[in-house]
């Protein structure tokens, strides 16, 4: 079902938490984070390939996409391993929220005001 | 993600009140407010869901973090992402508007994607609730550059549906939302963990823990968070109580070997390691259980401390 693939990916991510961030005795501890802790085996191995690869594709997005290089990283860290492959396969298309004034002109102007007077669409009453 | 076309069609028809009636009507008047600036929308909502969770944040100052440039626009998946820096679990509600109204009712506010075009055209915004009259059929919002936006529910639920329903709420560490889902909390908090401090961390996975104490995924968090912050003990209790609930879950069974060996119980490491199906172990668990194994094979006294007979 979709909760144990779900749990199966969780546990791998917080499994490996420990070796990714450093423990208490970081230079020696080998504690796994929970996310990681719960895959196993090959589908594991191919998750974190993934991840690492979502990370750099992302990582290269966000830089075409105008993100200053300093802030990337710190962009990059709060991101979980799923969030990271969603977003290296939909940054382009994702919905991107910004509120906008629209500027338009002709006969575009006037289907979207009929639109917008039989209550279809909403676009002129917003900032 | 995915656009709801149905959503025009929706919009014609009504089944009765779309806010459940006989509620009180509420209004978090107290939500800061942050006019947005061009595109910024995506700033200027975080910045007021965030101060009225009581961090001090401005646009400007999430603008590195969830504007992007190239887009003209914050996408949701960085919206959602961001709180975790300033110590709040961001949790995805239910796609409906009865989850809304609850966290209302709990005084959280509820940050929220709108699509003001059509769905081949679409125009995206973000907007906090704050607040829904139920004798009215209204919702309430900091928009944009309006301070209190008045919509009837039939305009919000429609800009909605076309946006996918997408609705966060931020939590304290230890907060659970008013409709929780077990898989949805559960994956906020594992990305939570990533940032957090262990104390934040041990307190979101606390909260998860009383809410599913039969799930393993909360204790392992805790027994994290509790290892991290040098609560071994504590740490070694919950990988035990999550390897009682899943025996077969060797990445708990090499952290509690990691935590005995942190403790000087020496017997009880070689005896947890000793537990571990290698055939089965992904390659980065594989790297920790050699780790934990070589770390074993290393130490210069082999006799368990003390305490490890009431542990």
């Amino acid at each position: 079902m979709k909760y144990n693939k779900l749990r199966t990916v969780l546990i791998a991510v917080l499994s490996v938490a420990i070796l990714n961030t450093g423990g208490i005795q970081a230079a020696r501890a080998a504690i796994v984070d929970t996310g990681a802790m719960m895959q196993t085996g090959r589908d594991a191995d191919l998750a974190i390939i993934h991840a690492q690869l979502a990370r750099d594709d992302v990582r290269a997005q966000l830089g075409q996409f105008g993100v200053a290089s300093e802030a990337i990283d710190t962009r990059l860290d709060a991101l979980s391993d799923s969030e990271l492959a969603k977003l290296a396969k939909r940054m382009k298309d994702a919905p991107a929220g910004k509120g906008g004034v629209i500027v338009l002109a002709g006969a575009v102007f006037i289907v979207l005001l009929i639109l917008e007077l039989v209550g279809v669409i909403d676009i002129f009453k917003h900032a | 993600m995915t656009v709801a076309v149905c959503g025009l069609l929706a919009g014609c028809v009504t089944h009765g009140p779309l806010i459940e009636s006989g509620k009180a009507a509420v209004e978090l008047v107290d939500t800061p407010f942050y006019p947005q600036s061009t595109y910024q929308c995506g700033p200027a909502a975080l910045a007021i869901a965030l101060e009225a969770s009581g961090v001090a944040a401005t646009p400007d100052a999430l603008v590195p973090q969830v504007y992007l440039p190239g887009r003209r626009g914050s996408l949701q998946i960085e919206m959602q992402a961001a709180p975790r820096r300033y110590d709040r679990v961001s949790y995805e509600l239910d796609p409906n508007l009865a989850s809304i109204t609850a966290e209302l009712d709990a005084g959280r506010p509820v940050l929220v994607l709108h699509n003001y075009g059509l769905p081949v055209w679409p125009r995206w915004h973000y907007a906090v609730v704050i607040g829904y009259d139920p004798a009215r059929q209204q919702v309430i919002l900091r928009s944009g550059t309006t301070r209190r936006e008045v919509q009837s529910a039939a305009h919000f639920m429609r800009a909605w549906d076309n946006a996918g329903r997408w609705a966060i709420v931020l939590l304290h560490p230890g907060e659970l939302p008013m409709v929780a889902d077990r898989a949805r909390y559960l994956e906020s908090t594992t990305g939570f963990e990533r940032v957090a401090t262990p104390a934040s961390a041990r307190q979101a996975f606390s909260a998860a823990i009383q809410a599913w104490p039969e799930d393993p995924i909360g204790w392992i968090g805790r027994g994290t968070a509790n290892y991290r912050d040098h609560a071994l003990s504590a740490a070694a209790a919950d990988y035990q109580q999550a390897i009682k609930i899943d025996p077969n879950l060797p990445g708990a069974r090499n952290n509690l070997a990691q935590t005995w060996l942190d403790l000087h119980c020496v017997s009880a490491a070689r005896a947890e390691l000793a537990r571990i199906d290698e055939s089965s172990l992904s390659a980065a668990l594989r790297t920790a259980v050699a780790d934990t194994r070589a770390q074993l094979a290393a130490l210069p006294v082999r006799a368990d401390a003390p305490q490890c007979a009431a542990l």
